[in-house]
């Protein structure tokens, strides 16, 4: 708190006294940031907020291809709580969510404990989890789709090699076909999940493998109770990362089954575009998309409070 | 009497042309066409614009509802193109309803357009008593095509009915060939759904469901019997469906791997690309149906508002170029559909455009589709939801559906 340019004596005055006291703040370190941070802070106002807002707005509105404003209260959330498609698309977000966040999680994990205890072929081993990565969801759904497709893909596959009766057609099957949506996400983004968990693992302390080693823990504890209690961190960023690609979750959809077959598969971001720009919902998807808002709102703001405020009470 | 009718045109038009040579009639045109197919069609109607004198600046957005987007965003920015390519229905009349859009009507007045559409495209190419839009074609949505080898191979007669073309499809299915080829897909189930519609309610019953959402109608022992012959056809499609492109459905009926395809007459664009003459090896006829009807699609070009001379001649020549009788000759033979004007015949029309001609003479044939054509997109959608929502859940019964199909559509009117 003391500021270096003041004389010795000035140390010791309250600080409301220190003499020109205008000037000085003006320029101090604290208020460059500040008006340094007034453009991000407009940006976030307008693109964020401002746009939040506007949709509520538009949500209570009985708006189609254009916007109008003739207010017609929550009508638009009474219909889309009547829309079957609408559950679809949040049950499936649900069992989407799940298995895709703890799947990439538990999966990513795995393997880079697996890679830290290699000794060898490390490098060659990370660029083939690393692969999917490099595709866009929209490659990887495509490629899922002929794969899982029954009459091109594993199932013909392994069909022709003798078991005529193998059946995988969980991508045709209504009551299956979410579940081919979290094997693909799962496919891409495990790599992604590894690395983050790899580059933990690297930032351990050696000294602590030594101290478990002198004491002699065997290894396997010294993962359970010392190192996943340190990666804490990490794995609060692994969540939140695959939290907000669960939540847009689109493109991969999109390309594996485009939400069928029927709308079993659908996902709320689907809903929301398809009524927005296909049908000329605009006040509908907008209720959709605030939904969508505030379903993220309910999950992730006690973990991010948790998570967020820990650290400060440690320090 | 048709010679003097394409020469007043023709004079029409010139008159026009020669008045444009003193101001460049430029016409932004935005549309989205842009397969190979579609874009050598849309060609005739750019060479025909510029030999009228106008220059056409080709705005070209990929997918239909990128492309009704983008006009939609630029309306509202001020920046409309002159021209643009839109379905007529509900939709354009909301843009109507807002004042952006602009109407030709002195062109089609003078082209005596009342006399020559098909009562139901003129109606909905009007708003206000005002044309606001100039189709271009019609496109067929209840065509079945089929494999001749196919059938002849299982010794199976093209079906008249539904009843026979579920006895024929056990035959074939039994012969090794998958019965029908679908596309799985909401919009391509629905094109099924509707011709089993038409073909067992009749008519008459389709526009009750379609033209006038009539709830009796949707309720009755007709809808039951609908929803019950759409569950018999489940087992004639094969697992490979879902989410299947439909031109790959359509390559099945061509290598005779399925049987029937029930699609639009967009189909045939595909089987001419694979050097396939329509009515050959492919066959084509209307969907089994108790009494003939014929589910219309219609592409137009609409107007946006504009104040300046130059772009009003140019819109009107727009609308002069797009009704000439050749230039629809011309552009319907690449498009697969068939000229709006129902005045216009030409020889070398294929077989399956020439029986659309003859089906379409009859106005109690006309039918809308339940597409972009007719109801408002919302309830179209939520018609295409409820089909495909029923025709994938194997375990739901017709009683189910109907009422799956009734609910729907309450809740999106």
């Amino acid at each position: 708190m003391m500021n270096a340019q003041q004389p010795p004596s000035a140390v010791t005055l309250p600080r409301a006294e220190a003499p020109p006291a205008g000037r000085r703040r003006w320029w101090s370190a604290s208020t460059a940031a500040k008006i340094a941070l007034v453009p991000a802070a407009v940006i976030t106002a307008v693109c964020f907020y401002a746009f939040v807002g506007w949709t509520v707005v538009i949500s209570m509105t009985r708006s189609r291809l254009l916007p109008v404003y003739n207010f017609v209260g929550l009508d638009q959330y009474r219909r889309l709580f009547a829309n079957e498609r609408w559950w679809t698309a949040m049950e499936n977000l649900a069992i989407h969510g799940t298995l895709f966040i703890v799947g990439c999680t538990l999966l990513g994990y795995v393997l880079a404990l697996l890679l830290d205890r290699a000794t060898r072929g490390e490098s060659f081993f990370r660029t083939v989890f690393m692969l999917p990565l490099s595709m866009s969801f929209i490659v990887t759904g495509t490629i899922w789709q002929w794969l899982l497709n029954p009459t091109l893909g594993i199932q013909d596959a392994v069909r022709d090699l003798g078991w005529t009766e193998f059946v995988f057609n969980w991508i045709v099957r209504p009551d299956r076909a979410i579940y081919t949506l979290a094997i693909a996400g799962v496919w891409q983004q495990v790599g992604l999940c590894m690395a983050l968990f790899l580059a933990g693992l690297r930032g351990i302390d050696p000294n602590i493998w030594k101290a478990t080693r002198v004491d002699g823990i065997p290894t396997w504890r010294v993962y359970t109770d010392i190192i996943t209690p340190m990666l804490r961190p990490v794995f609060f960023s692994v969540f939140v990362l695959l939290s907000a690609m669960v939540l847009k979750s689109f493109d991969l959809v999109v390309a594996l089954t485009g939400g069928g077959p029927g709308f079993s598969s659908d996902l709320p971001a689907r809903f929301v575009v398809d009524h927005i720009l296909n049908r000329q919902e605009l006040g509908l998807g907008a209720a959709g998309a605030f939904m969508m808002l505030c379903t993220i709102a309910a999950v992730i703001s006690p973990y991010l409070y948790v998570e967020l405020r820990s650290p400060r009470k440690e320090a | 009497m048709r010679a003097l009718k394409t020469s007043a045109n023709l004079v029409v038009t010139l008159l026009l042309g020669v008045s444009s040579v003193a101001q460049a009639q430029t016409a932004e045109v935005l549309h989205w066409w842009t397969s190979g197919g579609e874009s050598a069609a849309l060609d005739k109607v750019r060479a025909a614009y510029a030999a009228k004198g106008g220059t056409w600046k080709d705005t070209p957005v990929a997918g239909g509802s990128n492309a009704r987007a983008a006009v939609v965003n630029r309306m509202i920015g001020g920046k409309p193109p002159t021209a643009f390519m839109f379905s007529i229905g509900k939709q354009l009349d909301e843009l109507a309803e807002q004042g952006l859009v602009g109407d030709v009507n002195d062109a089609a007045t003078a082209g005596k357009w009342d006399a020559v559409l098909p009562p139901l495209i003129a109606k909905a190419s009007k708003y206000d008593g005002k044309y606001i839009a100039a189709p271009v074609n019609i496109h067929g949505e209840n065509w079945m095509f089929y494999n001749a080898a196919a059938l002849k191979k299982a010794k199976v007669e093209v079906p008249k009915t539904w009843p026979e073309l579920i006895t024929a499809a056990k035959t074939l299915k039994a012969a090794g060939i998958t019965p029908i080829a679908l596309g799985g897909e909401p919009w391509q189930e629905r094109i099924l759904f509707n011709s089993v519609l038409l073909g067992v309610g009749g008519r008459d019953h389709y526009s009750k469901v379609y033209g006038q959402l009539d709830e009796a109608a949707m309720k009755s022992d007709t809808m039951l019997e609908v929803f019950k012959t759409v569950a018999a056809l489940r087992e004639f499609v094969d697992e490979g469906s879902p989410g299947r492109k439909w031109n790959i459905a359509a390559n099945m009926v061509m290598k005779g791997s399925a049987a029937f395809y029930f699609m639009g007459d967009w189909a045939k664009g595909e089987l001419v690309a694979a050097g396939i003459e329509p009515g050959t090896t492919v066959g084509c006829a209307l969907a089994p149906a108790k009494d003939k009807g014929y589910i219309m699609t219609v592409d137009a070009f609409a107007f946006a508002k504009v104040k300046d001379k130059a772009s009003l001649d140019a819109q009107k020549l727009m609308a002069n170029v797009i009704m000439d009788p050749a230039v629809q000759i011309a552009f319907n033979k690449r498009k697969g559909s068939i000229p709006v004007r129902t005045d216009v015949t030409d020889p070398s029309f294929d077989v399956c455009a020439k029986l659309a001609q003859e089906t379409l003479k009859d106005p109690k044939t006309q039918l809308a589709s339940s597409g972009l054509f007719g109801l408002p997109s919302a309830v179209s959608g939520a018609i295409d939801d409820a089909i495909s929502n029923y025709w994938n859940n194997r375990s739901m019964t017709p009683e189910q559906g109907r009422a799956l199909f009734i609910k729907t559509i309450a809740g999106a009117k």
